[in-house]
């Protein structure tokens, strides 16, 4: 579903991707793990073109993504959730969901609010339909802002850190519905420090320290026998 | 009688050519009505252009804005009426009313524009684009309505400006109100009193509403994000 | 809403009263004080300020090099200083332009003007005016190549004035007798108007015959037309008839002795 063939990605001087090769199979819950500043959010925001690689190839569902196409691909493929979780703050929950619906997939209002209220009922916050945003919890902008992705039904969806800037309390409520979306057949790409959920849901760990892909496995291996020494370290810190 | 310059003879005089003054405020509204069109249409062009990632695009406005921010609306607008005749192009005076003020007060729009977009957080434009939003049509659909309330206030008052500049078009006359103010004080008995305060007083009515509303909507913006 | 716009409404034409009135009281202050307190013996002023052209060749022109005013009106006003301070050289020269001069006056920021301030019977009723100093006419200066020859060729063309403009009513006048359709365009100093002709934004421009020499040039030329006689007086304030009639006493005595004649034979006007 997804490819990325020696991607590398510099900002000026400062190179943050050294030659990144990855294969994600249509449905993978793909978790990417790794200390910050090394890479793994641009990494993602390289698969749905809001950063462009420096050099190498990145294919959604076998077409390459070009500075021409990427608008046109994104839209057919692709959503994401973000660390700030970027709602709209001049619309409504339900203009939140139904906007992409309706200007992209020219899908009725009607049609578009049906939709919506759909994935606000999996996100279990139907009852905030006319809602604007900043009237919201942390935790519930989240859990809209992945009813938004959702309501694109689309076969990807990215996850920036979904939780990284979530108060503690409000953590869990999101991974929950994360946990819930993973029996579907929705190919996930989950930035994230929550080790827990990692463990319970990805399919495959891929571990990144400075720009460079160290190591990948299933969960069970990957956290009980890690192979390389950084990632010991890392999860020695991490798992404490 | 008496001599003063604000005398009641004057003011009689005044009532009588009413007529003139009717005819500069609805010139004055005229060309600020089509000049402030012009201004908005090219500062949104502008100050969008400005915020993209094109440098090409990016120096071009600048140098526009720069040009036309640092040099007085008066040089431009004598040159427009007496330099361009001279290459062959040659505006109506109305014309280069709405041109020259309109061209001026565009590069100030333009820098309104820009600061609005730019106080939008970068994560909107991202959010919209990983939804499949091309450029413009997240700007259109997600920023600018955003940033619009932020710009809504600095707006009126180039609005406010405006009015008040195309008085420079008094200089290369220009029909509208100082130009026939200046023209109507400067003959007969020279009544510049009763002249220059009734002028003074409609360029006032003109622009005092558009402030306060300016101010008052400011006022209750700020209310509401402190809430 | 309404309310405080009224207040300020309000405000302001009565600012402006006061300011009209508190003139008039100063008035009569300073006109006793500039009487009573003059530094020689018989002087009526202290320095005479005159308000005059800066951008009239032969009248009253500026040199921002030398600082210096030049020209006929220039003269006059050192003559005229000469007999109300005792002194030729206590002028104060002001540059004034259709819509200062009246004011300046009135405030009193200047004693006279002598600025080819054309006598009118309306001006008259506002300022006091001496007897003329200087006649001239109307005229009119085109562009040699625009093919006009006089105003009858003059249909449909744009003419240029002084803000003050006289000459417009007159102007008009002449051409509604001959059939001839003009509009007119006026600006606040003579070299705009050049300029606007320059630049073929007026087909005529019109002043006075005199005034007119000052501009012409190669490319340009006068007609022989000329209009409505424009009489040059020297202005004071209305409420000033001591200064007033010394100066009219003065210029009616130089208009007989021929010292006016020499002064606009001196400048080839």
């Amino acid at each position: 579903m997804i490819q990325l063939v020696n991607v590398n990605k510099s900002f000026g001087n400062n190179q943050v991707l050294f030659n990144i090769n990855l294969d994600i199979p249509e449905g993978e819950k793909l978790v990417i793990i790794g200390p910050s500043g090394s890479g793994k959010s641009t990494l993602i925001r390289c698969i749905n073109g809001l950063e462009e690689a420096t050099s190498g190839q990145v294919f959604l569902d076998g077409e390459e993504l070009t500075r021409k196409n990427h608008t046109k691909l994104v839209r057919k493929h692709c959503a994401m959730v973000f660390q700030q979780f970027n709602l709209y703050p001049h619309l409504s929950v339900m203009g939140n969901i139904t906007i992409a619906l309706t200007l992209l997939q020219k899908k009725s209002k009607k049609e578009a609010e049906q939709v919506a209220a759909h994935y606000l009922e999996l996100v279990g916050l139907t009852e905030k339909a006319n809602a604007h945003p900043p009237q919201l919890s942390g935790g519930q902008q989240q859990r809209i802002a992945i009813a938004r992705a959702l309501a694109t039904q689309q076969k990807i969806i990215l996850f920036d850190e979904p939780t990284s800037s979530l108060d503690p309390e409000m953590v869990q409520e999101v991974l929950d519905v994360m946990i819930k979306l993973s029996s579907e057949n929705i190919t996930m790409v989950v930035v994230t420090h929550e080790m827990g959920f990692a463990k319970q849901v990805a399919d495959r760990i891929v571990f990144m320290d400075e720009g460079c892909i160290i190591e990948e496995g299933h969960p069970t291996d990957f956290f009980e026998n890690p192979k390389s020494v950084r990632t010991r370290l890392f999860l020695s810190k991490i798992l404490r | 009688m008496d001599m003063g310059p604000f005398a009641a003879w004057r003011w009689q005089r005044l009532f009588n050519d009413s007529n003139i003054f009717i005819l500069g405020l609805k010139n004055t509204l005229l060309i600020s009505f089509l000049a402030l069109l012009l201004a908005l249409v090219i500062g949104f062009i502008l100050g969008l252009a400005s915020t993209s990632s094109n440098k090409a695009l990016k120096g071009v406005t600048r140098a526009y804005v720069e040009f036309f921010q640092n040099t007085p609306l008066a040089v431009q607008v004598f040159f427009f009426y007496n330099a361009l005749p001279a290459l062959g192009i040659k505006f109506s005076v109305r014309a280069i009313g709405v041109l020259g003020v309109g061209l001026y007060h565009g590069a100030y729009v333009s820098e309104v524009v820009r600061a609005g977009i730019n106080s939008i957080p970068v994560g909107q434009l991202e959010a919209a684009k990983s939804q499949g939003f091309q450029t413009l049509q997240a700007l259109v659909v997600v920023i600018i309505p955003q940033a619009i309330k932020i710009m809504l206030p600095p707006l009126t008052n180039q609005a406010v400006n405006l009015i008040k500049n195309t008085s420079v078009l008094s200089t290369i006359a220009g029909g509208e109100l100082m130009y026939l103010t200046n023209k109507w004080v400067s003959s007969g008995t020279l009544n510049y009193g009763p002249g220059f305060v009734v002028a003074g007083v409609i360029y006032f009515l003109l622009c005092f509403p558009l402030a306060y509303l300016a101010r008052k909507y400011e006022e209750n913006l700020k209310a509401k994000t402190t809430r | 809403m309404k309310r405080k716009l009224y207040l300020v409404l309000a405000a302001i034409t009565l600012v402006a009263f006061v300011a009209g009135c508190g003139n008039n009281n100063s008035n009569n202050n300073s006109n006793t004080n500039q009487g009573g307190s003059g530094g020689e013996e018989g002087a009526m002023l202290e320095v005479l300020r005159a308000g005059v052209k800066s951008d009239v060749p032969n009248f009253g022109i500026y040199d921002p090099e030398t600082d210096t005013y030049s020209g006929l009106e220039i003269d006059l006003a050192h003559m005229l200083a000469k007999e109300l301070t005792g002194d030729e050289t206590k002028v104060e020269f002001t540059a004034v332009t259709a819509q200062t001069r009246t004011p300046l006056l009135d405030n009193e920021d200047l004693d006279v003007i002598i600025a080819t301030f054309t006598i009118t019977e309306e001006r008259k009723l506002v300022h006091n005016f001496s007897t003329a100093y200087y006649e001239d006419a109307v005229g009119l200066l085109v562009k040699k190549d625009a093919g006009i020859e006089s105003l009858e060729d003059c249909d449909g063309k744009i003419i240029g004035v002084a803000m003050s403009a006289t000459s417009e009513d007159a102007i008009q006048a002449a051409a509604d007798e001959l059939g001839v359709n003009v509009t007119f365009e006026a600006f606040s100093t003579y070299p705009e108007i050049k300029a606007a002709l320059d630049s073929g934004r007026v087909d005529i421009f019109s002043v006075d015959k005199s005034i007119l020499r000052g501009y012409m040039d190669d490319t340009t030329a006068i007609l022989d037309d000329a209009f409505s006689p424009q009489q040059y007086g020297v202005a004071t304030k209305l409420a000033n008839k001591e200064v007033a009639d010394k100066i009219e006493e003065l210029i009616t005595q130089w208009l007989n002795d021929g010292t006016l004649q020499e002064l606009i034979d001196k400048h080839q006007i």
